[in-house]
């Protein structure tokens, strides 16, 4: 490709531009499935995860690879497992077990009732890959709380084709609720699948810019999550806060550098965003980055209007200071 | 004396018309406050329900909250409003005031209903926490109801916005070019496979017959090379076109050096080439229906561009509508995303053309100019892209006329000849097309005053475009004339259309 003599160049951009032009298209539509590629690590592993049995040591089920032993034991965060076996794998409990929503795997194990030991229930788990969900490589990579448990009642913007919101829609199980945002409506259309056979998932295709259109339809939320890769992601996440956000409720925002502005440091564009957040009274408590699963991207958490007693010293400032 | 405060607050159930006691008390961002907020029984008694009208159907909701959202006010709302809010006597201004959840809202119900409606931080803040309390400020209503309602609401909505897709029609031709632009790739890669598998039988047929598809129509004909004979010389001649040609094949099947080959091994060969040529005449097909499509969807652009070109300019936008909206320094690098940023980030050099480079004018330019003419190109792009987009009448009049400048630009880079003047040539063109616009007047009164709206739009587009423009401000002094002078041309055009009507 050839290029241009345009003087020293590179001032501006695109998307830095205020006027609001959206240039080239940054995440929603046309994404469909397959922000992770071929490479998975889950994904390759093959007949480890695959086997269920589990400690009751059950029958193989076809299909499934059995062979080597799976345990489930419950992760840090409230309604996410690890699946222990060859190789350990994030998981959640399925909410309709027996089907896939995107093709990922599923462990189900056996475990005893609590109020009948000799009867066994089966208990169904999919595994969640870290290179397609964001909010997956968060949690590996050690995000101190991601606010999202079972029962709470999240907002979630950019929901896409919908395995992420899948997930969460485990997590926050049959009491919760997630209100799953998307603009594009190709991905729209695999949305609304997920969302007929999860009935804790209300689908809403509309432009996250605009709480207005949607305002009927969304409640009071615990928390918002938000992956919508926009260059004014700041100010989206902060008018639906506004609205939809309870007082002391938390956001998990996640950043991708290159879509804010390609032309500086991804650090620095990840600091820029923090200050934004701050004067909407988003205050960020904790922020890390999603190395080795995305790259330039960074997941910030935060509370919504902090009440005093709460916030002594957050984590984010100790971090920041050192 | 202070007025009172309503608030309208609707919901998946339905509408519902609070009371703000003391309103002027309310300093909302005290902490204090905050936390009095979060109590049901202390926010309760800063804030009554006046009136709660659920949708009595789920059709009513739905038609509701999409009417709503594009700020129409509904007549179950109208009537809503009316018969709750406080009559007021005729000749006096209300005492009160309507908090709605935004300014446009606000300014729709002011219009429509002439009802004092308002928004504010203030009233922003009181509409959070009703939706933090709606259940139970309604008698009878559960939390699991209103989320009932919200579902079921959820999913017509997004099923309808699904549905009625806006960009129908663009979808296909998206669709279309991919395709077209696969079965290129495809059809060479089999038609490469054909030549393989065959030259071991007939190695000399590559020579001679270098068209893929004329090769692929030889094998099928000639099959065993041993029996080819001066019987086959005419049909021969058919698929490659000259006498001379078909005896050299003749000939060399004669002489050839290929292995003999058995029956079976023929039957396939032949099948597979017969299913390269049929793959070749669907793609022939499907490039007419796309020519087809273009012309009547970006008649303009196509115009311009040639169909292909402009329907991948298309596909990259993801939709006409988009396209329209690009600015034309985007249009020019449209397709080459990732040596631009590339360029930002090494701040580089930025690229000069991405999807442009493949229209005839770039490739005739001299080496030197190309980066002027597909600016000026990408200029004349999104103008015709516009007018595509915002017009009903589907002529290539514009196109032409542009496709023409871009020619008179070319050979001014060649030869230094001056070009006519912009205002002259689009006068010409606005003449040519009120002549036709005359004709077929009578029947599109109606579709004409739709246009003009539209066009209130597309000058909306352009008036943004012109300060983006304005900003970069480069050596581009002459794109911004003719930008300048396009809205003229759209008044124009206006002006026209009025003395018509």
């Amino acid at each position: 490709m050839a290029f241009t003599p345009r003087g020293g160049g590179g001032g501006g951009g695109f998307r830095g531009d205020s006027s609001g032009g959206r240039g080239f298209r940054g995440r929603g539509g046309g994404r469909g499935r397959g922000r992770g590629n071929g490479i998975s690590k889950f994904g390759s592993r093959g007949g480890s995860s695959g086997g269920r049995g589990g400690r009751g040591g059950g029958q193989k089920r076809g299909g499934m690879k059995g062979g080597s032993k799976v345990v489930i034991e419950p992760h840090r965060h409230a309604g996410v497992f690890v699946a222990r076996g060859k190789e350990d794998a994030l998981c959640t409990r399925n909410l309709v077990p027996g089907e896939s929503v995107y093709g990922e795997k599923r462990i189900s194990v056996e475990v005893e009732n609590p109020n009948d030991p000799s009867v066994k229930e089966k208990i169904e788990y999919r595994v969640w890959n870290p290179f397609r969900s964001k909010l997956a490589a968060a949690i590996l990579g050690g995000v101190d709380n991601i606010h999202i448990r079972p029962g709470c009642k999240v907002l979630y913007l950019g929901a896409a084709s919908g395995t992420t919101v899948s997930h969460v829609s485990d997590i926050v199980g049959a009491d919760g609720i997630v209100y799953a945002v998307e603009f594009s409506q190709r991905s729209g259309r695999d949305l609304l699948n997920v969302a007929k056979r999860r009935t804790n998932i209300v689908p809403i295709i509309e432009d996250a810019r605009y709480p207005a259109r949607y305002r009927m339809l969304v409640g009071m939320v615990d928390v918002i999550f938000a992956d919508v890769a926009q260059p004014d992601q700041a100010r989206i996440v902060a008018i639906n806060a506004h609205q939809f956000l309870k007082t002391g409720g938390h956001f998990v925002i996640s950043i991708k550098a290159n879509c804010v502005d390609s032309t500086v440091e991804p650090a620095l564009v990840f600091a820029r965003e923090v200050e934004k957040l701050k004067q909407e009274n988003l205050r960020p408590v904790e922020q890390i980055t999603l190395e080795p699963y995305e790259r330039d991207h960074a997941v910030i958490v935060g509370v919504y209007r902090p009440t005093k007693k709460k916030s002594k010293t957050s984590n984010y400032e100790k971090e920041s200071s050192t | 004396m202070p007025k009172s405060l309503y608030v309208l607050y609707e919901s998946a159930a339905g509408f519902s018309l609070f009371y703000v006691e003391n309103f002027e008390s309310i300093a909302s961002n005290t902490e204090e406050f905050q936390e009095a907020l979060n109590e049901f029984v202390r926010f309760s008694k800063l804030v009554k329900l006046v009136a709660f009208s659920p949708f009595t159907t789920a059709e009513a909701a739905f038609e509701n909250l999409s009417k709503l959202s594009e700020y129409e006010i509904t007549t179950n709302l109208a009537n809503f409003l009316e018969s709750n809010l406080p009559k007021v006597k005729e000749g006096k201004k209300p005492k009160y005031e309507l908090g709605v959840f935004d300014h446009k809202l606000a300014a729709a119900i002011h219009e429509q209903l002439k009802l004092p409606a308002t928004n504010s931080e203030k009233i922003t803040e009181i509409i959070r926490n009703i939706r933090l309390h709606f259940e139970r400020f309604v008698e009878h209503l559960r939390s699991s109801d209103v989320i009932k309602a919200q579902l079921g609401l959820a999913h017509a909505y997004s099923r309808s916005k699904v549905k009625f897709n806006v960009n129908r029609a663009d979808t296909m031709i998206v669709q279309s070019i991919t395709l077209l632009d696969q079965l290129d790739k495809d059809i060479n890669t089999f038609a490469m496979r054909v030549k393989e598998w065959y030259s071991w039988h007939f190695p000399e047929l590559v020579k001679i017959v270098s068209d893929n598809i004329v090769y692929a129509r030889c094998v099928q004909l000639i099959g065993d090379k041993s029996k080819l004979s001066e019987e086959s010389l005419a049909e021969l001649e058919k698929i490659v076109g000259d006498e001379q040609t078909a005896k050299n094949i003749l000939d060399a099947a004669r002489t050839s050096m290929g292995t003999g080959i058995e029956e079976i091994d023929l039957i396939n060969i032949r099948s597979f080439a017969a299913r390269v040529v049929k793959l070749a005449e669907y793609r022939k097909h499907l490039h007419d229906y796309l020519v087809q499509r273009m012309n009547s969807i970006a008649p303009n652009l196509s115009a311009l561009l040639g169909e292909q070109v402009s329907a991948r300019l298309i596909a990259h936008a993801g939709s006409l509508t988009n396209l329209a909206k690009y600015p034309a320094s985007t249009v020019q690098i449209l397709g080459a995303e990732k040596a631009l940023f590339r360029a930002l980030k090494t701040k580089g050099k930025t690229p000069k053309y991405g999807l442009l480079f493949h229209s005839s004018f770039i490739g005739k330019a001299k080496q030197k100019n190309k980066g002027r003419i597909s600016r000026y190109l990408a200029n004349k792009c999104s103008i015709a892209s516009r007018i595509d987009c915002f017009s009903d009448v589907a002529t290539d009049v514009f196109g032409r006329t542009l496709r023409e400048q871009v020619e008179e630009r070319l050979r001014f880079y060649e030869t230094g000849s001056s070009s006519q003047k912009n205002s002259d040539v689009m006068k010409k063109a606005i003449d040519e097309l009120s002549s036709i616009v005359k004709q077929d007047h009578e029947d599109k009164m109606e579709v004409e005053e739709k246009k003009e709206e539209e066009e209130e739009d597309a000058e909306h587009h352009k008036e943004h475009k012109k300060k983006k423009d304005k900003k970069k401000k480069k050596k581009e002094s002459r794109k911004d004339k003719s930008h300048k002078k396009t809205d003229k041309i759209e008044k124009e055009k206006k002006k026209k259309h009025k003395q018509h009507s």
